[in-house]
């Protein structure tokens, strides 16, 4: 059992923990949605790490574990960019370019599906997917700062669960970006995964502080309407 | 040999996500410190809010404590006067004498009727605060109308253009405060027997110009607690309304005094 708790694992059921423990009687279903989002995550990456070990036994009968991280894509993009709109209608009308964005990753994800199938990754779309919470994340900072409405971002959910998504995201996306030349500095191990690593220790500890604040504010609020 | 170079692969990670996190982090510190600065300036704008709260409370209540001391000295000097004197009259009166009785009364009638109007007078006064409902034009013609009943001044008001748009009261209680001042000022210490007041509607804001042919005074001689009761007053005055004045004097040759504020 302990062989399934990796670093990344970790830090996953960890946060998992965390945002069952603040969000589960939290007002908002978007925000309620993320402890399922969560849970697909760590049972993903666990079935992950089972898959490889079968693969590893077994390369000729067991295909490599790319085509869960291929399903999962479609939950990231879909648990995330509901959050985004969430956050984002805020501010301003989200639903166009959130919807736009999504409907953008679905023809991308079916185009790649249809040429090399569901056991190679779906690198551009994930890239793009990237790219486009990049995006959203900067937008969402820039409508922040447009806003006359003070919010203190220290404790504000919002902020750090944005925070979060534009550090990995932008990080992945500068590794992807530079995953050949990352490569060839040691060819034998991909480079890359060491800095994902790193990448998932900031985005699950920014979400788990985020959750933390949401159900800070949550029990302000209950003792004001007292 | 091998193991140098892993030691040194793993070393540099920290620094590649460094490198790769730098932008997204800038981003992210610029935000907090613009928060910040956001923070601060709602701050300052509460503050100022407050300050010009309270500078209106307190012009209200100088317009209402101006209205008291101008109602208490006319009690005294004017329509006191007059009834007394009716008093006098009708007390003089000897029933005998039936033609020298008639002009008595007639006079008492006649004293009579000049202190009804100048009660009229007076109500009219202590609707002050009310007239301001009714625009800045009538409050200001309500002190001009004041100042030329005592028959020491000659008042020429003017009203240039017209008032587009809506009403500031704020602003309109402001600058008849401001108005009352100067004209206090004029009726105290200037010693001017004429007194021009133009009040012009221009696109951007509210011009009031009072021009009066009295002692005048050198700007920079007058004492600094002098200007702080007055001149200073309406400067803070007009400030806070995001005006401007302009004060032009000269000894011996009158005072001219321009106001522009902003409106509405």
């Amino acid at each position: 059992m302990l062989r399934y708790f990796t670093l990344n694992t970790t830090v996953e059921t960890l946060s998992f923990v965390i945002a069952f423990v603040c969000l589960a009687r939290d007002a908002s279903p978007v925000w309620r949605r993320m402890i399922l989002f969560l849970f697909i995550t760590c049972v993903t990456e666990m079935l992950g790490i089972h898959i490889k070990r079968l693969y590893l036994a077994d390369r000729v009968h067991v295909h490599p574990n790319v085509w869960l991280y291929n399903i999962l894509l479609i939950f990231q993009a879909g648990f995330i960019s509901s959050m985004f709109l969430l956050i984002l209608n805020k501010y301003t009308n989200g639903k166009l370019i959130i919807i736009s964005g999504l409907a953008l990753l679905g023809v991308l994800y079916v185009f790649e599906l249809l040429s090399h199938g569901i056991f190679a990754y779906n690198n551009i779309t994930n890239t793009l997917m990237s790219v486009l919470f990049v995006l959203y994340s900067y937008y969402y900072y820039y409508c922040l700062l447009k806003n006359d409405k003070y919010v203190n971002l220290t404790f504000s959910p919002d902020f750090w669960w944005i925070a979060g998504a534009l550090l990995f995201y932008f990080g992945r996306t500068a590794c992807n970006v530079f995953f050949d030349i990352l490569s060839l500095l040691k060819p034998d191990i991909v480079i890359t995964y060491p800095i994902y690593k790193v990448l998932n220790i900031i985005l699950y500890s920014y979400w788990s502080y985020s959750f933390m604040c949401r159900k800070w504010l949550i029990s302000t609020s209950k003792v004001q309407f007292q | 040999m091998q193991k140098m170079a892993d030691i040194n692969l793993e070393s540099s990670i920290p620094i590649i996500t460094l490198i790769f996190l730098i932008a997204p982090a800038f981003v992210l510190l610029y935000v907090l410190v613009q928060n910040r600065k956001k923070k601060k300036h709602i701050e300052e704008k509460t503050q100022m809010k407050v300050i010009f709260d309270a500078e209106l409370i307190k012009t209200q209540m100088e317009i209402q404590e101006q209205t008291m001391q101008t109602i208490g000295a006319d009690l005294h000097d004017n329509i006191g006067q007059l009834l007394s004197l009716t008093s006098l009259t009708l007390n003089s009166i000897e029933l005998d004498c039936t033609d020298k009785a008639r002009q008595k009364i007639d006079a008492a009638i006649e004293l009579n009727l000049k202190s009804i109007k100048e009660m009229r007078l007076l109500g009219r006064l202590l609707h002050g605060e009310q007239l301001l409902k009714l625009g800045l034009e009538e409050a200001i013609r309500s002190e001009v109308t004041w100042i030329e009943k005592s028959g020491r001044f000659v008042v020429v008001y003017d009203i240039d253009g017209e008032k587009c748009g809506d009403s500031n009261a704020d602003k309109d209680l402001i600058l008849f405060r401001i108005t009352q001042e100067i004209l206090n000022n004029i009726i105290k210490h200037s010693q001017a027997n004429e007194i021009n007041i133009k009040l012009g509607y221009l696109d951007t804001g509210i011009r009031l110009q009072i021009i009066d042919n009295g002692t005048g005074f050198n700007i920079g001689d007058l004492p600094e607690a002098q200007k702080g009761m007055g001149l200073k007053n309406i400067q803070k005055r007009a400030e806070i309304v995001g005006g401007e004045v302009f004060i032009q004097s000269t000894p011996g040759e009158g005072t001219f005094i321009d106001i522009f504020i902003p409106y509405p």
